[in-house]
This record gives structure tokens, C-alpha cells and sequence, in this order.
């Protein structure tokens, strides 16, 4: 259910205007909006607080940055009770020193693992070239020249060696050896007179010299590969130290940072409420929401603070609109997972229905309907206990696996209906025999009862469509017109086909015929297109059977593997994993289509999205802040509150 | 009339509209994956967009069915 608001306005004198603002924020009561009157101003910052506010942002900036590159974690992220401007300056201070220090220790680990990348690349060098340094050492006043060969290029060794033996005659060695990737590694020794010739006959023939980085030794691999080696040893050292480093700053300053950025939040909060209020020359007025029930706690928490010098009232409801209030859904323990269900909507408006109690009766009863099988619901009970030991309170897995168990339950239930247990396992093994119908072989049973069951939850939703207009009358009865005629519509076939007294059909066509025309002076011309859509949103409910047979389907024919294969063995193992996916599919399709069933065929008949979420002013948090970046999450009370 | 009509028939009822919601899917499914990459919350509006062609076929298969069970 949405709880029912309050809107309060608060009245003071000016100059208390901001230990007002630091009570409520204290109170994490009131969601603030602006006040409306006209001979109110809304101050604007002071150039003072303005340079504050900027000041703020640059430290929680710097605060953030660091807290991200000390990857410190959010525990004990509460603001301190007091904050002087001391302190604000002190822990300015310090997120800037430390932000230095971690960009400063970022950056070394980057150009440490820069190199390491770049001695990596020569690796497969290190192997092939030992030997043939080895070979370079023995001449001494020689020049070397390591080139690479693509594979395609191998058959080029031996032009390259008459080539050089053409220029250069026989003052040379070449040695080569060949690469995992294919290449070949080649050392060419020669006597330092003839380089430059072979340095013009390598450029000629257009053969690639491995670029030697000028960090370790210059023109040399000779040189460069042991210092390189070298390095390589060394840099994970260096990077443990760096992590060491940073762990220590964490230690150090973590606690501070988070206490800082909570209390920095809050400073900034203060600063953006102020515009919210309205003022005279020697007044303020605050105006905000609060649920009914903590109406109280706010106005003895003010009177505790200010005693009579701050006054709280009461705004009339008829001077807003159900519209401008902010929601907050509230529902029973058991139904209160069913709201991640919701949530995924917009948030309904304030004033319309929270469909979350509908939702946890009909999802799990449509998701059982289209499982309908003991096996797979004992499964998913399983799957959902595990889930529950493993997610944290209250968030969104844990909903998840507190959903999962009323659809297992159903399922189970829906299993005993039909006689299901992995399929017609069940029935052969156990003596399982169905308590309504089979579904293998009853389809149009099967497909009356998916249908009869959409009719009620459509005109469920028609009747509560009437409900939610009952503040427009003209669109209530519009509504209850159109629920009224889709029951007709119903007897009317009913009685077509003999299930009621064939007397019904004719009162039935002519209060349809009477009702058509009631229903578009009502609703414009557009209703009876819409009575229509609707008709076909009953229909729409054969998903039920059609996914429920397609899912006893899968599940026979799995258990048919084990006789049609000839080994026993892998028929079995064939079969086991038929059901393993019937079940991947069983767990996700139907909840496709429970969903879409209540989003579109559902909520389309009485759901108004646009709610405003409930947001007090409050002091913050991280959790707060993750609710606020999630625009599609409403608050919830508890938390709230 | 005769078993192989009425199985063609029933399998035309479902098989076009089996078609028609793949064709659907396969325009809805590149878009909505094209818009969610940027907009992440629009998944309620993902689940719904690729759901609602496979009232097609669903609609195909219940006529299917009625046609095998009407015609024996």
C-alpha cells in the first residue's frame, strides 16, 4: 500500500533558518518542496557560502578520487555529530594531500606495469637470442644486427646470406633460430668497417630490425636483454611496494576519508535545502512531506530544538494535489519482496493502488500454473534456499530468492493438480494421478482455465481501475461500464455454450447493445476499440496453457530419451540433461511472461505511474546515495523513516 | 476432412505466426539492446517489447490446438 503523507509547514524566524535545516537533516523526516506563496522569496547563496560550496565539491572531489584509488571499503561511513569549519578545512586538507599521494602511487603503478608490458613483448626474443649472444660476445669489435623474419619470409634466409656475402664478402656470421610465433629470430655479426653497407642492404631489402628500447642500453639486444631481465625481477617488487604503500595510506586515512565525504555530503545537502525555503526580512517557511504516522516525531523534535520559536502546521489537503506528494510503499514482511516486482515500473502516484499485494498473489499462482510440475518446484526451492543463505538483507537477491519460494510453493501445488513430477515420472513410477486434469492431454480444458483465469484478473484490474478514479467520477463509471460489460460478454458465451441457462443470452446481448453507446458518451469513441483490446487481453492469458503443455512436452520427452537411446545409461544422461534445460526454461520464460502479464495486461487497467519518491532531507549515506542514483527503486519506509 | 488438412492447417496456424513473431523479435531485440546500452532502466520496457509478438504465436498455438481437437 502507498502510506498516507502529510504536508507540514514549518514557520521561524530567519536567522534560524539553517540549525532548523541541520535539525531536520538530523530528523531525516521531511521531503522538502518548495513553498508556493507568493510574497516569499527564495534566498539565494551568499557569495560566501557560494565560494563554500565550491570549496566543498573540489575537497569531495578529492575525497572520492582517493577513497576509489585506496579502494577503501564503506564501512563506518557515518558524518561525525559536530562538524566545525575546522574541520572542514582539515579534512580538506588532507583529501587533497592524500588524493596526491595515490595519483602519485597510481601513476608509478602504471608506468611500472608499462614496462613490464614492454620487456613482456621481447620475451620470446630472450630465449631465442641467448644462444646467439653467446656467439655475438666472441667477436669483439663487431656490430650486430638482430632482425626478425615473418614465417612467410623464412625461405628470404638464404637470398639474405648470398646478399651479404655479395656485399660484404665472407666477414660475417648469421645465426638464426626460430620462434613460437612462427618467425625467425636472425643475428647478423659483422666487423664494424662493412655496417653501413649492411645497414643499406637491410633497408633495401626492406627486413625488420627488432628496435631495441633506448631505456636499456641503446643500439645492443646484446646489452639490453640481461638488463631487461633484469628489470623484470625487480618490477614485482617495486609494484608489491607500491600496493604496501597504499595500504598504508588506506590505514592511515580511510576511516577519516569516509567520515569526511559523509560529512562533506552533508555540508553540500545544507547548501542545495537552502533555495527550498521561502523568506521574508525577518521570517522563514519551510514546506515539506512526511508520513502521517512520524508527523509527530518531527513536530516534538523541532519544539525539543527551538521550543516556541519554531511553529509547525498542518496543510489543509485541499490545498494540494494528490499528485505532489511523494510515495512510499509499505507492505506486510511476506509481501514486501514482491516490490522489486513493482519497482521495475515507474512508481505509482500518490492517491493510486500499490498493485504490489496483487502481485505476490498472482505472479506465483501463474508462474505455478505454467511450471506445474513437483520435481521442478522442489528444484526451484532448493535453488531459492540456497539463494537466500547466500544474499545479503535486503538486497535485490534476496528479494529474488524470497519471491522464488511462493512460486515454488505453487509450483508444487500446481504439480499435484495436474499429476506432474518430472513430467509423467510421476505417474509411472509413484502412481501419481492428477487431482484436476492432466495438461498433456486436456488442452482445452487447460486453455478454458488459463482464460477463465485471466477474465477474473482482468476485471480485477477493471474494478480497481474504478477504484483509483474515484475521484473522477465521469472516468470511474466509464470504467466500472467497461468491467461490467466484459462480465456480460463472459455469461453471454457461457450461455452460448450451454454452461449457464441459454435464458441469460438474450438480457445479456441487449444489456450489451444498451451498454455500447452508455460507454462511449462516457469514454469518448476510442472505448470501444479499448473494450475490444481488452477482450483480447483475456485471451492473452493462454500463455498460461501454452507454456504450461509446451513445459510438460519437454518434460515427457526427456523421460522418453532413457528407452528410445540404446544404452540405458545414456538415455539417462541424455534425459537428465533435457530437464536440466526444460528447467533453465521453466525458471525464466514463465516469469517473461507472468511479468508481461501484469505490467501490460494487468496494471494497463488501473496503474498510474509518476509517483514522486518519498526523499527526506536526511544526512548522508552510501546506501541513500545508490537508492537516489536508481531512478526506477522507490524508497522504502523503513529505511526512510 | 481429411488427417492431413486438418495437421497442415493446424501447423500453418501456428508455423506463420511462429514466423512473424521471429521477424518482430529479431527488429525489437537489436534495438532495445542498442537503447539499453545507453538508458540501462529501460529493461521493464525490454522485457515488455520482446515479450509482446509471442502473443502471436501463443494465439497460433491455442488455434492450433483448437483445430486438432475440433477436427479429431
Amino acid at each position: 500500500m502507498i502510506i498516507e503523507m502529510s504536508k507540514l509547514r514549518i514557520l521561524g524566524p530567519r536567522e534560524r533558518l539553517e540549525d532548523v535545516l541541520r535539525v531536520l537533516q538530523d530528523l531525516s523526516l521531511l521531503h522538502l518542496s518548495a513553498p508556493e506563496a507568493v510574497p516569499l522569496a527564495h534566498p539565494e547563496l551568499s557569495p560566501v557560502q557560494e565560494r563554500e560550496r565550491r570549496h566543498l565539491r573540489d575537497a569531495l572531489d578529492n575525497v572520492e578520487q582517493a577513497l576509489s584509488a585506496l579502494a577503501v571499503g564503506e564501512n563506518g561511513s557515518a558524518a561525525p555529530g559536530t562538524v566545525t569549519p575546522a574541520d572542514q578545512v582539515r579534512w580538506a586538507r588532507l583529501a587533497w594531500r592524500t588524493r596526491r599521494e595515490t595519483d602519485r602511487l597510481t601513476a608509478q603503478a602504471a608506468a611500472l606495469e608499462e614496462e613490464r608490458a614492454l620487456i613482456m613483448k621481447y620475451q620470446h626474443f630472450f630465449s631465442a637470442f641467448r644462444s646467439l649472444l653467446e656467439s655475438e660476445s666472441r667477436w669483439p669489435n663487431a656490430q650486430a644486427y638482430h632482425v626478425l623474419l615473418r614465417g612467410r619470409e623464412a625461405g628470404t634466409l638464404p637470398r639474405l646470406r648470398a646478399s651479404l656475402a655479395a656485399v660484404i664478402g665472407e666477414e660475417f656470421q648469421l645465426f638464426s633460430q626460430a620462434l613460437p610465433s612462427g618467425e625467425l629470430a636472425v643475428l647478423i655479426v659483422v666487423s664494424a668497417q662493412v655496417a653501413g653497407r649492411v645497414e643499406r642492404l637491410l633497408a633495401e631489402a626492406r627486413v625488420q630490425e627488432i628496435p631495441v628500447p633506448e631505456a636499456y642500453g641503446g643500439k645492443s639486444l646484446s646489452v639490453a636483454i640481461p638488463r631487461m631481465l633484469e628489470r623484470l625481477g625487480k618490477i614485482p617488487r617495486e609494484m608489491e611496494d607500491i600496493r604496501r604503500r597504499g595500504q598504508e595510506l588506506a590505514r592511515a586515512h580511510g576511516a577519516d576519508l569516509r567520515r569526511a565525504r559523509a560529512a562533506l555530503h552533508d555540508r553540500l545537502q545544507a547548501l542545495a535545502a537552502l533555495p527550498l525555503s521561502g523568506v521574508t526580512t525577518r521570517a522563514f517557511v519551510l514546506e515539506g512531506w512526511v508520513p502521517a504516522r512520524a508527523r509527530h516525531d518531527l513536530e516534538r523534535g523541532l519544539r525539543t530544538a527551538f521550543g516556541e520559536d519554531v511553529v509547525v502546521s498542518e496543510v489543509a489537503k485541499e490545498e494540494w494535489e494528490s499528485e505532489q506528494a511523494p510515495v512510499v510503499l509499505a507492505n506486510p514482511r511476506l509481501l514486501r519482496p514482491f516490490e522489486t516486482l513493482v519497482s521495475l515500473m515507474p512508481l505509482p502516484r500518490y492517491g493510486s493502488i500499490d498493485p504490489t499485494p496483487f502481485v505476490a498473489v498472482f505472479f506465483p499462482a501463474f508462474f505455478g500454473l505454467m511450471v506445474g510440475d513437483v520435481g521442478y518446484g522442489l528444484l526451484l526451492a532448493a535453488l531459492g534456499l540456497v539463494l537466500h543463505a547466500r544474499a545479503k538483507p535486503g538486497t535485490t537477491l534476496r528479494n529474488i530468492s524470497e519471491i522464488i519460494g511462493p512460486c515454488a510453493l505453487f509450483t508444487i501445488i500446481a504439480g499435484f493438480l495436474f499429476g506432474e513430477l518430472f513430467g509423467d515420472l510421476g505417474q509411472r513410477w509413484l502412481g501419481l494421478r492428477p487431482l484436476l486434469f492432466d495438461r498433456a492431454e486436456a488442452l482445452v480444458p487447460f486453455l478454458l482455465l488459463a482464460v477463465a483465469i485471466g477474465a477474473v484478473h482482468v476485471v480485477l484490474g477493471l474494478v480497481l481501475g474504478v477504484v483509483s478514479a474515484r475521484r473522477h467520477p465521469r472516468q470511474a463509471l466509464g470504467r466500472g461500464v467497461s468491467a461490467a460489460m466484459v462480465v456480460l460478454v463472459i455469461v453471454g458465451l457461457l450461455a452460448a455454450v450451454g454452461v449457464l441457462p441459454r435464458g441469460f443470452f438474450s438480457p445479456v446481448v441487449i444489456a450489451l447493445l444498451v451498454g455500447f453507446p452508455v460507454l462511449i458518451v462516457l469514454e469518448g469513441l476510442v472505448a470501444p476499440i479499448e473494450f475490444l483490446a481488452t477482450l483480447g487481453n483475456i485471451l492473452s492469458y493462454a500463455r498460461i496453457m501454452a507454456l504450461g503443455v509446451a513445459s510438460v512436452m519437454m518434460a515427457v520427452v526427456a523421460n522418453k530419451m532413457v528407452g528410445a537411446i540404446g544404452s540405458v545409461t545414456v538415455g539417462i544422461l541424455f534425459a537428465l540433461l533435457f530437464h536440466l534445460v526444460n528447467f533453465a526454461i521453466a525458471a525464466f520464460t514463465p516469469t517473461i511472461h507472468a511479468l508481461r502479464l501484469h505490467y501490460v495486461e494487468f496494471f494497463g487497467k488501473f496503474f498510474s505511474p509518476g509517483g514522486v519518491r518519498y526523499q527526506p532531507f536526511r544526512h548522508w549515506t552510501r546506501a541513500a546515495a545508490d537508492r537516489r542514483a536508481a531512478p526506477l527503486t522507490p524508497g522504502n519506509p523503513r529505511q526512510a523513516a | 476432412m481429411s488427417p492431413f488438412l486438418i495437421t497442415l492447417a493446424a501447423a500453418l496456424a501456428v508455423g506463420i505466426p511462429a514466423l512473424a513473431t521471429a521477424w518482430a523479435q529479431s527488429r525489437i531485440g537489436p534495438a532495445i539492446a542498442a537503447s539499453m546500452a545507453e538508458k540501462p532502466e529501460l529493461s521493464t520496457t525490454a522485457i515488455l517489447l520482446v515479450a509482446i509478438p509471442e502473443t502471436m504465436v501463443i494465439l497460433g498455438f491455442v488455434v492450433a490446438v483448437v483445430i486438432l481437437v475440433r477436427g479429431g
